[in-house]
């Protein structure tokens, strides 16, 4: 998000889904596509079959590895690295699109400067990919015509996740593969309404449409409709901010919607203190989360079949939802209850229904200003920029020029992940999904077929390793970080690469986020989910 | 023969629900053709196969079959007295097939319930509907010749109606008739037939395919190279008008309250022939996808087929909405091809 | 039997299926065909999508903490408590002291309105969200 923002001026993923039957190549990195994104993933197999190239950059075998033409098993948190050498690769033997460098981006020879400081045999020491590998990924890319970036949790979830972000860009940018269709820089969303959530002002800093909170011109026009004096003109806490603001005491109340932070985020027992440290949590769900089970006031919400509203996928495209049965007891829809919440609290909100509330979110967000129910009820949906109702929708971003105008090249020097394996803690832990799960669990732990094929969380460890410490196939193992231990089975795997070990955070039983680092990228504050040091033995 | 004339539908169509749950094709606001409750406002007659199979409405794919209230067992076998309209004849072949096999041995009363209690109003395909189609080599289309209650011909401005029981006589009291000369009508029945069933070439692939099979000379990279793709979805099994594959789930409210439901389940999930010592005899998708092209082009129970080719009846549904293309006709191509 | 067009609530991208009703139940799922995105197919997510909107652990009451349990409530006694508790802390300590979290799996709609609630009605920008991929 805010390394695609500050490059191109734009957060969300360039291109359209649509777009995946179109492109030549594809670079995936940092998503297992086939099991977080099926229905992209189901795209790249069948692109393959078509003949376009795939090129993986990951250190785990994903399911999708099968079908790529080259697979980069680099070692984890060394993303940067290995992006610049492939810009090193393709600046060293004029790979690089000179045309679109010169008229569509600026800040090239900051880009050049840096990215020289990694010539393959550098990259190959820090990542372990054979130089030879490289120089092969970085023509594959730069030589297809149209070239797309898909990346997901993998590439975000880092201290490094902006400079991961960035460097991908560059890369596009670099190329020029960005501005036309089947190219671009894409980030999957992990969930139905990320992208959503963001757009509606779901952040700290920005009103919905990503208006800022310190514009004084944005704060008149919110505090004009909204009919209000003294909106707040300094950007707010981010979710890890508010945590250690909790553990501080600074923060006193906490009201959660629809999420589950002590399972989702990293570092549970700091989680836990830190909500724990609250005078006030309010939570409004749909299940007695986890975190619901600490509420002071727990709300029931209706589940999405049981209200009206629109969501907006990964590609920027809001689709309508209708409601198809009456929530259960009596749980309402959220916008029931924060309306009254909002009432009881001295200001009133009165909307009829999710399309009243949607035109006051045309009024006021120049991206979705023709995204109406109207055009929705018979259409498959519209995608952002839309900002009138005789707008067709944006399939791809950036066409003539950058959001900001001209792109600019943000070079970024190789940092090492937080927390490094030592001689203790001798292991490498990253977290993902299962195809099979979903987030924390809360709705597919509940579906009987989902839960049968995924029933327990595993701990994904190399067959060497697993040798080495006497670890056979399904044995009960215990991992342990400088958070925390939990007690899980392992699965013995080449799918790691050795001493790197691998789970899943659906589980509550085996919470592996007792063990992750809450070490935060500085800007982005996305937790380092993907890489902590951790140590393994075998249960008795 | 009777006629019914085409600009009196809608009206027919009125008639019938007035004394029937009646579901028909519909064209929704969003481009979409499914089968819904009948909607003068959106009903068409220019519709495909939807994604769905009729068996979704006598076997949903999640139906509650009892329910217990206050520590008392409550069994839920519901029906309304139901008409489906607009069947393609793949899909009355599905309903016959599945049908067989839900009445063999122990009767399957939710289902029977549902299943006796419709009337199936056929409408004869005058064409392929699209590229997957292919009932001509599956002995299933391109029009029914048995278990309809009334088959339609679309013959331009009129429809020729084919009555095929006594609840189709039934149907027909009190609808605007008219008669076509009975040579005439077979005539034209004869010419249909044969435009559509030019349009619908045979796939002789698919007998080679299940030779293939009977002899055991599949090589084992077929399936290998299908299930490197298959991504789980189930979606072949449940779009699949001859699946009938479901598990059972105990849903407790309170004590003494709950209910059991029963749902779809697919042979492609691993969990469905695992083990309870964790050995899988399936252990592999390839595996489990060589299991359900043997069930639908070798092992079908041979009461069931009825006078059908094999347990699949060319509906092409699994290659329409397989999101890695591996359909039965990709399939018996890989096989035979 | 009813059908209802509606959203998958699990990953991005986003497909579009029909919900099956009878009555207040749901009874199956039915992929859009003509939506671009999914063009009639679905993940296993979205094929059991109908389960869990039923489970008998969906929450149906508000509840309250009273002596350390939580105990089931009125919506109005529990409204009240909210927006009490809220008033009087931001009263107490500033609007800053109050946090509001939106939430990936809710409507655009709900989210707007909750950004709105922490903004115009308790007038902090503390608003953010879980999952910030
Ligand atoms: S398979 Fe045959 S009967 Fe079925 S829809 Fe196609 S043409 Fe009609
Ligand atoms: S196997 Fe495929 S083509 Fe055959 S009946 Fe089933 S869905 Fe239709
Ligand atoms: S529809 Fe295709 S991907 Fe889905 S389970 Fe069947 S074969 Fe596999
Ligand atoms: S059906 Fe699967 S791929 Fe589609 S939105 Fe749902 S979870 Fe994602």
């Amino acid at each position: 998000m805010v390394g695609l923002a500050a490059t191109f001026g734009s957060g969300a993923m360039t291109n359209s889904i649509n777009d995946f039957d179109e492109a030549d190549l594809f670079l995936v990195t940092g998503s297992n596509t086939t099991e977080q994104h099926p229905l992209i993933g189901s795209r790249i197999i069948n692109a393959k079959q078509r003949g376009a190239q795939l090129l993986i950059i990951d250190p785990r075998d994903i399911p999708l590895a099968k079908f790529a033409d080259l697979h980069l098993r680099h070692n984890i948190g060394t993303d940067v690295a290995v992006l610049n050498g492939m810009m090193n690769v393709i600046i060293e033997e004029g790979l690089y699109d000179k045309e679109f460098v010169a008229t569509r981006t600026e800040n090239f020879e900051q880009l050049k400067e840096v990215v020289s400081k990694y010539p393959p045999k550098t990259v190959e020491k820090i990542s372990g990919i054979a130089a030879a590998d490289l120089k092969k990924a970085a023509r594959m890319y730069a030589k297809a015509d149209k070239a797309m970036i898909a990346y997901a949790m993998g590439i975000t979830q880092h201290t490094t996740g902006v400079d991961n972000v960035k460097s991908c860009a560059n890369l596009a940018m670099l190329t020029g593969h960005l501005g036309r269709a089947a190219v671009g820089v894409n980030p999957l969303r992990g969930q139905n309404n990320v992208q959503g959530a963001c757009d509606m002002g779901g952040l700290p800093n920005v009103y919905s449409s990503y208006q800022p909170v310190i514009d004084a011109a944005v704060k008149k026009k919110f505090e004009d409709a909204w009919k209000v004096e003294g909106l707040d003109d300094k950007p707010g806490l981010t979710i890890t901010d508010m945590m250690d603001a909790a553990q501080k005491g600074e923060l006193k109340a906490l009201y959660i919607m629809g999420e589950n932070p002590l399972m989702s985020d990293p570092n549970t027992t700091h989680i836990e203190q830190s909500l724990s440290n609250l005078d006030f949590l309010v939570i409004q769900d749909i299940f007695l989360s986890e975190t619901a089970k600490k509420a002071d006031v727990v709300l029931p919400a209706a589940s999405f079949a049981e209200k009206e509203g629109t969501y907006t996928n990964t590609e920027r495209k809001a689709q309508l939802a209708y409601q198809a049965v009456s929530p259960p007891g009596q749980a309402r829809p959220d916008w029931q209850i924060i309306c009254a919440v909002s009432k009881l609290a001295g200001y009133p909100m009165d909307y009829a229904s999710p399309a009243d509330i949607m035109k006051e979110i045309n009024s006021l967000s120049p991206s979705y200003g023709g995204i109406t129910y109207e055009r929705l009820s018979n259409n498959t949906g519209l995608q952002w920029p839309c900002p009138n109702v005789e707008h067709p929708g944006t399939a791809f971003l950036h066409k003539d020029k950058f959001s900001k105008g001209l792109g600019t090249f943000m070079p970024c020097e190789f940092k090492p992940p937080a927390e490094m394996p030592d001689d203790e803690y001798d292991f490498m832990l990253t977290t993902g999904r299962v195809y099979y799960q979903f987030h924390t669990g809360t709705m597919t732990r509940r579906v009987n077929i989902l839960e049968r094929e995924a029933p327990e969380a595993l701990l994904e460890i190399n067959p060497d390793d697993a040798k080495k410490l006497g670890i056979r196939n399904k044995e009960k193992v215990e991992v342990s970080s400088r958070r925390g231990s939990v007690q899980l089975k392992a699965e013995v795997t080449e799918r790691v690469p050795p001493k790197v070990v691998f789970s899943t955070f659906h589980f509550n039983e085996a919470c592996i986020n007792l063990l992750t680092n809450s070490a935060f990228d500085p800007v982005a504050k996305i937790p380092e989910y993907k890489s902590c040091a951790v140590k393994i033995r075998r249960c008795a | 023969m009777k006629t019914l004339a085409k600009k009196d539908i809608n009206k027919i169509l009125g008639i019938w629900a007035q004394k029937h749950a009646l579901l028909a094709p519909a064209k929704m606001d969003n481009g979409d053709c499914i089968f819904g409750a009948f909607n003068e406002k959106t009903f068409t007659l220019d519709y495909k196969k939807p994604p769905l199979s009729p068996k979704s409405f006598f076997f949903p794919q999640a139906e509650v079959i009892f329910r217990v209230e206050n520590n008392k067992y409550n069994e839920v076998v519901a029906a309304k007295k139901g008409l489906i309209f607009g069947l393609r004849s793949c899909d009355m072949m599905g309903i016959r097939q599945s049908s067989s096999f839900m009445f063999r041995d122990n009767e399957d009363i939710y289902y029977k319930a549902k299943q006796s209690s419709a009337a199936m109003v056929v409408m004869a395909c005058p064409h392929a509907q699209n590229e997957t189609c292919f009932c001509t080599t599956t002995l299933s289309g391109p029009v029914a010749k048995k278990g309809f209650d009334l088959q339609l011909y679309d013959t331009g401005d009129v429809f020729l109606v084919e009555v095929g029981s006594p609840r189709g006589e039934e149907l027909l009291v009190g609808i605007p008739l008219a008669e076509m000369e009975e040579s005439k009508a077979k005539q034209k029945i004869d010419e249909f037939i044969k435009k559509a069933r030019q349009s619908i070439p045979e796939v002789k692939l698919v007998a080679s395919a299940m030779e293939k099979l009977k002899d055991k000379k599949v090589a084992e990279k077929v399936w290998d190279d299908f299930g490197a793709k298959c991504i789980t979805c189930g979606g072949c099994a449940f779009v699949c008008p001859t699946c009938t594959c479901f598990n059972v789930y105990d849903h407790q409210y309170s004590p003494g309250n709950g209910l059991r439901l029963r749902a779809w389940d697919a042979c492609l999930y691993g969990g469905f022939t695992r083990e309870a010592s964790g050995h899988n005899p399936r252990a592999s998708q390839a595996l489990r996808l060589k299991r359900r092209h043997e069930h639908k082009l070798l092992d079908y129970n041979s009461t069931d087929i009825q006078d059908g080719l094999c347990g699949c009846v060319g509906c092409g549904r699994c290659s329409d909405y397989c999101p890695v293309h591996i359909g039965t006709l990709e399939v018996v191509k890989a096989i035979a091809g | 039997m009813k059908r209802t067009r509606s959203v998958c609530p699990f990953c991005g991208c986003g497909c579009s299926f029909y919900i099956l009703s009878e009555g207040d139940r749901v009874v199956g799922i039915e992929p859009s065909p003509e939506n671009p995105v999914n063009k009639g197919m679905l993940c296993v997510k979205g094929w059991n999508a109908h389960e869990f909107i039923h489970s008998p652990e969906r929450l149906t009451k508000p509840l309250i903490r009273k002596k350390g349990e939580l105990v089931e409530a009125s919506w109005e006694e529990a409204l009240k408590l909210v927006a009490e508790k809220l008033l009087g802390i931001k009263e107490k300590f500033g609007p800053r002291a109050l946090a509001f979290l939106c939430s990936a799996k809710v409507s655009n709609e709900e989210n707007f309105l909750f950004m709105k609630l922490a903004r115009a009605a308790f007038k902090t920008n503390n608003v953010d969200h879980c999952a910030r991929l």
